[in-house]
């Protein structure tokens, strides 16, 4: 019995010993590298390519907080996660943040244990339609069958669409873009739908693109952007404020090809954002310099979408005009001011 | 005078039982049944082959930069090959850099120049090799795999595999050549033909020196290091499925023995063990595992992912080999216990020299057939998102040169598995007719 | 066994205090024993206060408070009526007949495409022996996993849209929506039927228990089986003519995108069914192919020499014997396919892992108790349905004396 109580007591013991929540930054400075967790391959926004590198806007993102905090974009451990187990492996101390297309929901916000930090990309729900089906709206869609992504915001947006609009329909549910797409080629559904900026990629990649349309409507608000685990502020305020840094940086004409020059610029704003004026970085655990730093290796925040989504590539989602355009041009990324 | 007996050279067969049309009638076309059914079997097969064929060669586009060229040439009457073969080296090797996939190649040669000796006539210690095999090789395969900086204890692991793969050629070769084993020949040679301790000696000093030399060499070896992040592909597929059938036949035979134990405890904690992990699906128990695993580890431990999975396959086959051991206990008769025991026998004699050697030999094609299984559910750890055989498939297709290329990487990645299991189990079939070839008299 | 205790008996007598306990097997036995109840219970209580200082710290919850909070997500197949409203808790009993329904259907197919194929494994003619190795090589060689995608894309997906439904038979339809037939509305006197038809099943069971013991009792003997069935059917049927057929029948009409009305099935669920009985026959015929051949030579000849009609002694020496090697592997592969119809995930047919595990854990963010009741449903199904085939199984074994 003895032996019970002394195995027991120590046990105990070993599992209540306090357990200080280090905090993440120092981890990912002794670490070396920063654990970042992406989905499984979708094109623009977490590309994989053959040679093991991941690329897109969500991969830079990392890449921008490793250099911030390295000076070298390339410190990034990536771990791909399906969407069934992203938010619980976060909780679960598996990596520094998730930049994911997640979108920033309040549930999820307070009741998984997680906090958002900035949104990196605007987007909506929409519809895919065979345009031989003549469905112009997704008014039309009653009674219809509807291919939709599992396990993510999309699927109960399409319910409470249908909901809120007397509406019935039948989900084909995935988790697997690809089998939906080919459902729906097949005609094994009669509208495909997911994010817009999905959508308008998928079609590009279909045997005869013309043959399906978008329509109009976008059914629910999509701000997608990294998470991190709740209770470490100073490491969700870092995420926060290099993306907002790189936000800065665009509108304030501060790209990866001229911010050598711009360290000598006289512009206090930019002065303040590159450190040559202030220590901001100080505040965030940082040296003064790190969007020096983040700028010379990922590029400002609208370098980063035209690389990886912006119309010039096979995705090709049009920024001007929507909500993904600056503030100054009529969109509604807006970050507050460097100062 | 002897009278020598010469049979007459019998007579050739009627000819309606001999040559391809008997043989056709005979086969094929006895009576009105038996024809319809061969020609809607023909049917059957003749579409079923012709589809396929159409589709994955004669329609199929064998040169393209992307998929938008494919469909422009063919549409989806036919497969889209090169994004396959662009991605090929993904999938047996997943992201593993690649100068670096020689490592591979190299680890899983030397596990076949390991097991050589198992197929060579005059080799007399192949039950040791087989067992050297399981025991040793995962070290010096785990450096191959992920290398990096080692300590002292890794390196005298790997020193050991080292050491293992040494001695069982040298075995192998001293064996063929000389018929005495490896320690006795060193013995001999170096100790005279008598002297047993001194001969205990020399051996034991043979085979420190090997190791500590094995050891040296280690130590000067430096492989960079390969994060288990970036394993992926085939190659995962076999390192996890390596893993389970390996740690599955020894723990699977603790199980079994503890489920048949005369102890209350061991017997009913070894049976809600198996009943457990066997009456959820596999599934289940990598889900389980990987989300909830950490939270039941200390706060701060962190386990790798594929560990995780690993632990759960491991886990999972464990009890599945647990009943097919325990079938294989169960079919030997009263009576082999009740000798053994008149033998003045103990409990681990009984069971190691008698009943175990026994039990497993009848359960082989059983086990061959569960090792099968094993490596066919490997897939579903794709569902938990590692970079697989099947996930690798996935990825293919999120290309952006070759997005929704879907069905033609799964076809590759069936093929592949059909390979290695039809392999597995003809080789299992072989086996079984002869093992059965000494019993069925 | 009393290997341990004969050897006990054999011990040296003179050793004394600890030496003695230590080489006494019971006190050894016991220690040990102890000594692993103590380490598993340490182990698990370690696990249980890690989990709570980890759900703690991580601010996440496990109770069961969820479960009647609305899930808000659609699922494409129900047995029960189900809404977007609906809780958590219909969510699970959805998942739940989902998955016994796949389960008890693809048992049924497997096992009938089993016998066939284990029968045509056995054919003399070499074509359809061939074809029927091919079949069951390929699909025992290949992941389920892949055979449910294949089944999905290769043939359900290809099917012609609803407009153009293939008609099997008037009112029974198939397109790559899924598989429709006509939908029973019974009206006012099918319990009669009903009641008929369970009254008309006793007294078959009776029949044949009585000419079982009569049989043995007098060796006389009289068609039980064929009476039985045909009461059966036929007591049904004239009470059913009798009250007037109180039954009317749905037809699948087209109307919108869809067909409307009567009993359908998504495609996700003909792959899954098609698939899990396909693969799962493949080892029925291994055994039924194994059970036959295990029936030794001199059993048929005997029954030659008695003069059994071919009937007989297909029923009473052959499957008898047969049944004997068949049922146990038979057991677990039914469970193999309860087991396997979580794969359903795959191509998204909302069984229970699919449906809970997945897209409610996804949802909810709960895992720890919606993995525990996943895994509670799947330990229960086996563990009871083990209980009941064991019990059988032990009743037809031979019983060694």
């Amino acid at each position: 019995m003895r032996f019970i109580a002394i195995t027991s007591c120590a046990l105990m013991l070993g599992a209540g010993a306090p357990a200080f929540a280090q905090a993440t930054l120092a981890t990912v400075q002794e670490r070396g590298m920063l654990n970042c967790q992406v989905g499984l391959p979708t094109p623009g926004f977490y590309a994989l390519a053959d040679d093991g590198t991941w690329s897109g806007i969500d991969v830079d993102m990392c890449r921008a907080v490793s250099a911030a905090i390295f000076g070298d974009p390339d410190m990034v451990e990536y771990q791909s996660v399906t969407s069934a187990v992203r938010f619980t492996s976060l909780a679960n101390s598996e990596s520094d943040m998730l930049s994911r297309t997640t979108t920033w929901t309040a549930v999820r916000d307070t009741q998984l244990g997680l906090d958002f930090t900035a949104v990196n990309f605007y987007d909506g729900q929409g519809f895919l339609v065979p345009a031989d089906s003549g469905i112009t709206s997704a008014l039309e869609l009653d009674g219809a069958t509807i291919c939709v992504l599992t396990g993510t915001t999309t699927e109960l947006n399409l319910a409470d669409y249908f909901r809120a609009n007397g509406m019935s329909f039948t989900p084909v549910t995935n988790e697997n873009v690809n089998v939906l797409v080919e459902t729906y080629l097949g005609g094994g559904c009669d509208a495909y739908t997911n994010d817009k900026s999905g959508l308008a990629a998928r079609r590009s990649a279909f045997p005869d693109p013309s043959a399906h349309i978008i329509l109009p409507e976008t059914v629910s608000k999509e701000p997608l952007g990294p998470v991190v685990r709740q209770g470490d502020d100073a490491w969700a305020n870092l995420v926060r404020w290099v993306i907002y840094g790189m936000m800065n940086a665009e509108e304030l004409g501060v790209t990866s090809e001229n911010v050598a020059e711009m360290t000598a610029s006289a512009d206090p704003n930019i002065a303040r954002l590159l450190g040559t004026e202030g220590n901001i970085g100080e505040g965030l655990g940082l040296s003064a310099d790190f969007m020096v730093n983040v700028l010379t290796a990922v590029g400002n925040y609208g370098e980063v979408y035209e690389r990886h989504i912006g119309v010039n590539t096979p995705i090709g989602i049009p920024r001007d005009g929507t909500l993904n355009a600056l503030w100054t041009e009529g969109g509604i990324m807006y970050a507050p001011p460097f100062r | 005078m002897t009278i020598v007996f010469q049979p007459k050279p019998s007579r050739p067969a009627p000819s309606n039982v001999v040559g391809p049309a008997a043989w056709l009638r005979q086969n094929l076309f006895k009576d009105i049944p038996n024809t319809l059914m061969t020609i809607l079997g023909l049917y059957i097969a003749v579409t079923v082959v012709g589809w396929v064929l159409n589709w994955a060669v004669f329609n199929a586009v064998w040169d393209a930069d992307n998929r938008r060229e494919c469909l422009d040439m063919v549409g989806r009457s036919g497969a889209c090959w090169p994004g396959v073969a662009k991605w090929l080296p993904n999938m047996i090797y997943g992201l593993y850099p690649k100068d670096q996939v020689w490592r591979i190649n190299l680890g899983f040669l030397a596990l076949i120049v390991w097991m050589i000796p198992l197929w060579m006539g005059g080799v007399k210690s192949k039950v040791a090799i087989g067992l050297s095999a399981v025991l040793l090789y995962p070290f010096l395969a785990s450096y191959f795999f992920l290398g990096g900086s080692k300590g002292v204890v890794w390196s005298a692991l790997i020193a050991l595999g080292l050491s293992g793969f040494v001695w069982v050629w040298a075995t192998a070769i001293c064996e063929r050549v000389t018929g005495l084993s490896v320690g006795e020949w060193i013995g001999r040679r170096f100790a005279g033909a008598t002297e047993d301790v001194k001969q205990k000696r020399v051996r034991q000093i043979a085979a420190l020196l090997l190791f500590l030399v094995c050891y040296g060499v280690v130590s000067q070896w430096s492989l960079p290091g390969v994060r288990t992040q970036l394993w992926g592909g085939l190659f995962l597929t076999l390192v996890i499925s390596g893993i389970g059938i390996t740690f599955s036949l020894p723990a699977g035979i603790l199980l079994a023995l503890g489920r048949r134990s005369n102890m209350p405890v061991i017997s009913l904690l070894s049976t809600l063990f198996i009943e457990l992990f066997r009456s959820v699906p596999l599934i289940t128990i990598l889900f389980m595992f990987n989300t909830m695993l950490p939270l039941f580890l200390p706060e701060g431990t962190s386990v790798n992912q594929l560990v995780r999975a690993i632990v759960a396959v491991c886990l999972f086959a464990a009890a599945y080999m647990a009943e097919v051991i325990r079938g294989g206990l169960q079919a030997i008769p009263k009576g082999q216990y009740e000798a053994a025991a008149s033998l003045g026998l103990g409990y681990w004699q009984t069971t190691t020299q008698v009943i175990m050697p026994q039990a497993l030999k009848i359960m082989i094609p059983t086990i061959v057939g569960n090792f099968i299984g094993l490596f066919k559910d490997t897939t579903l750890v794709s569902i938990i998102g590692l970079f697989d055989l099947m996930n690798m498939a996935r990825a293919v297709g999120e290309d952006s040169d070759w997005l929704g290329l879907f069905i033609e990487p799964f076809f590759v990645v069936s093929l592949i598995y059909f390979v290695f299991c039809f392999a597995m189990s003809s080789y299992s079939i072989g086996l079984e007719r002869k093992l059965s070839a000494g019993r069925d008299r | 066994m009393a290997i341990t205790d004969s050897r006990s008996s054999t011990s040296p007598p003179e050793r004394s205090g600890l030496a003695k306990a230590f080489f006494d097997a019971r006190i050894r036995s016991i220690v040990f024993q102890i000594l692993t109840l103590a380490g598993v219970i340490g182990f698990f209580w370690w696990l249980v206060d890690n989990t709570i200082t980890n759900l703690a710290a991580r601010s996440l919850s496990a109770g069961f408070g969820f479960l009647d909070v609305s899930a808000g997500f659609g699922i494409g197949f129900t047995l029960i009526s189900y809404t977007e409203g609906d809780t958590y808790l219909r969510v699970f009993a959805v998942g739940i007949l989902n998955t016994l329904l796949v389960a008890v259907v693809s048992i049924v197919f497997a096992t009938i495409l089993g016998l066939l194929v284990g029968l045509a494994r056995l054919s003399t003619n070499w074509i359809i022996s061939g074809v029927a190795r091919a079949y069951v090589e390929l699909l025992r060689n290949t992941p389920l996993l892949l055979q449910i995608i294949a089944w999905y894309f290769g043939v359900f997906n290809l099917l012609p849209r609803p407009r153009d439904s293939v008609v099997l038979v008037e009112g029974f339809m198939l397109n790559n929506r899924g598989f429709y037939m006509p939908g029973p509305v019974p009206q006012d006197g099918w319990g009669l039927v009903v009641a008929a038809f369970v009254l008309a099943l006793i007294g078959a069971i009776t029949l044949y228990k009585y000419e079982e013991a009569r049989r043995d009792r007098t060796g006389k003997s009289f068609p039980a089986i064929s009476s039985g069935i045909a009461m059966v059917i036929l007591v049904p049927m004239v009470v059913f003519l009798a009250t007037g057929s109180p039954m009317e029948w749905t037809m699948p009409v087209l109307q919108g995108f869809n067909l409307v009305g009567g009993i359908s099935v998504p495609p996700s669920f003909c792959a899954l069914i098609v698939a899990l009985s396909a693969y799962t026959s493949c080892f029925i015929a291994e055994i039924v192919r194994s059970g036959i051949q295990s029936v030794g030579k001199g059993q048929l000849e005997a029954a030659g020499a008695l003069n059994l009609p071919a009937n007989w002694t297909l029923r009473r020496v052959v499957l008898p014997q047969a049944m004997r090697v068949i049922i146990p592997p038979l057991i677990s592969q039914y469970l193999n396919v309860t087991k396997n119809s979580s794969l359903a995930i795959a191509i998204g047919f909302p069984d229970l892992v699919s449906v809970w595990m997945n897209t409610s854990l996804n949802q909810s963010g709960r895992a720890i108790p919606i993995v525990a009741m996943t895994m509670a449903f799947y330990c229960i199904v086996s563990l009871s349905v083990s209980l009941v085939m064991n019990r059988y199984n032990r009743s037809v074994q031979l019983k060694e004396r």
